[in-house]
């Protein structure tokens, strides 16, 4: 307990210290719970994400480091990996990989890296995964962009 | 290669032994007389030694033919001449005490203006061969030139006897000296039609070096009866195998004065300290290792100086000893890796030794730099 919130501080002061350097991501910590963490992703460029600011939920538990944090989605997202309803993501490190040498920087970067390489061998999101497995990419992209922006864009006017 | 030379040059030597000793003879008369006069000497000698300067130019071309070879004796000239001039100041003035002293004085001093970048590129490029080579190539061939200088005392004293019978100490000094400036006069032609100013610089070291080492010979205790007679051979052989070892002394040569500082240790101490400090202690057995993190990147706390040298698992993972026994008790995955630690017993155990060396190797480290 004790050691995982000294962790996250430590991480907490280590966001703070690189907010510039990663432009791309935005890590903020709630509040009053330093285990409850929201990110905000940008979508990678040349991808149907680009353009879009996708929202995470982080919830860390007691173990962490030893136990990876829970992530979902909270930004609707087109993606073969994340679920369409809940937003939970199929993520190896964030399973059976996860190592305590890993931070909640670089799940985001992990995340971000998924979004521009789909798994649609291991998908959450049958539809997306179908359309890859197909060889329907243009279906895919199309899907995706459209979803992105609706949910993770600005409404326009 | 040197196995190759080490004959020949002594054939060479053997046939040319005659010569060297009248020319030798000579020296000494004219050295006694005028330094003028042995200067003029040595422009006949340059005229005479210039055949000969053959056979040692094939030397030369054998030696450069093989890769790394030259270089390796051009970085450790290079990187002599500080050596050279910590002692050469203090024999000359003993022995010549007049004129020549200055001149070699001034030699000694350009090459001191000419040292500061060498010497430096000498540590960093060449301080890894200098460490490296000083087993493989620089024994050899010191063994090569002690065995020879050896070689011919034994088989040259009778000779030796008959002639220099009335010689006394002073003169066996001046012969020194003319040996030294004829195998220098036989090198710079040597070198001059490759580039004449480079080598007359390294040139001017070799002279002082030479000259130190034979003058240093002739102080040797033991010296009076055996390298007394060897000293004429010796300096034929630095004519003949001139090319073949230029340095004065190797790291490990017999006849190497003691107060001289182990040049081959001061090069390579900086260079390996700093891989020391710049990792904090070597650890042995692990494939890559990187700079050593101060802080332990599960917990993000400092890592102390156990931690710094505990290393877990052999993909060079770094953590602290909290962590480490925290996740043994979890899933005992390396979080570098995510391979399983070795439970094993005996690899524990090996890895705890390996520890151990590299707090001992650490602790020595820092006692040498502070003294």
């Amino acid at each position: 307990m004790q050691a995982s919130r000294a962790r996250l501080f430590k991480e907490y002061k280590e966001v703070q210290r690189e907010k510039v350097a990663d432009p791309d991501i935005q890590l903020v910590c709630d509040d009053s719970n330093i285990f409850k963490w929201t990110a905000l992703i940008k979508g990678p460029s040349e991808t149907p994400f680009e353009g879009g600011v996708f929202q995470l939920a982080f919830s860390v538990p007691e173990q962490y480091p030893l136990q990876p944090p829970q992530v979902r989605f909270l930004t609707k997202i087109f993606h073969p990996n994340v679920h369409f309803k809940t937003g939970e993501i199929c993520l190896d490190i964030l399973k059976n990989a996860w190592s305590p040498a890993w931070t909640l920087q670089s799940v985001c970067r992990a995340i971000i890296a998924l979004m521009a390489h789909p798994e649609p061998d291991s998908p959450l999101n049958c539809d997306s995964g179908n359309l890859l497995r197909a060889g329907d990419v243009r279906g895919y992209q199309s899907m995706a962009r459209m979803y992105t922006r609706l949910a993770a864009m600005p409404k326009k006017g | 290669m040197i196995s190759d030379s080490i004959p020949s040059a002594s054939v060479a030597m053997a046939a040319s032994n005659p010569k060297d000793f009248a020319k030798k003879k000579r020296a000494n008369r004219s050295a006694k007389l005028k330094q003028c006069k042995l200067d003029a000497r040595r422009e006949q000698w340059l005229s005479q030694v210039k055949n000969k300067g053959v056979c040692s130019k094939e030397e030369v071309n054998r030696e450069g033919s093989t890769p790394g070879g030259p270089m390796l004796h051009l970085k450790n000239e290079r990187g002599r001449p500080i050596e050279k001039l910590e002692i050469q100041p203090r024999s000359e003035e003993e022995i010549y005490g007049d004129g020549s002293s200055t001149h070699h004085y001034s030699d000694s001093e350009s090459s001191l203006s000419n040292s500061p970048t060498s010497s430096v590129l000498g540590s960093n490029d060449s301080g890894l061969n200098f460490t490296g080579s000083s087993s493989s190539s620089s024994s050899g061939q010191s063994s090569i030139s002690s065995s020879s200088i050896n070689g011919c005392c034994s088989g040259n004293t009778s000779e030796e006897d008959e002639g220099d019978a009335g010689d006394d100490g002073c003169l066996d000094d001046w012969e020194v000296m003319a040996d030294a400036l004829a195998a220098t006069d036989n090198k710079q032609k040597q070198h001059s039609p490759n580039s004449e100013f480079c080598s007359s610089l390294s040139e001017k070291h070799e002279n002082a070096a030479e000259l130190g080492s034979q003058l240093d010979a002739t102080n040797q205790p033991f010296s009076g009866i055996g390298l007394l007679n060897a000293n004429p051979e010796s300096g034929g052989m630095t004519k003949q195998g001139g090319a073949l070892n230029r340095c004065a002394w190797r790291p490990d040569d017999a006849y190497r004065p003691q107060s001289l500082p182990n040049l081959s240790k001061q090069y390579s101490f900086p260079l390996s300290s700093e891989k020391h400090f710049g990792q904090r202690g070597p650890v042995w057995g692990s494939k890559n290792l990187g700079p050593i993190p101060t802080t332990c990147p599960i917990c993000f706390e400092d890592l102390d100086d156990t931690d710094s040298v505990f290393l877990p698992c052999l993909c060079g993972f770094r953590l602290c000893l909290f962590c480490h026994k925290r996740i043994l008790e979890e899933d005992g995955r390396c979080p570098g890796c995510r391979k399983p630690y070795e439970f094993d017993p005996v690899e524990r155990e090996a890895t705890l030794d390996g520890g151990s060396l590299t707090i001992k190797l650490a602790r020595s480290c820092s006692m040498m730099e502070r003294s």
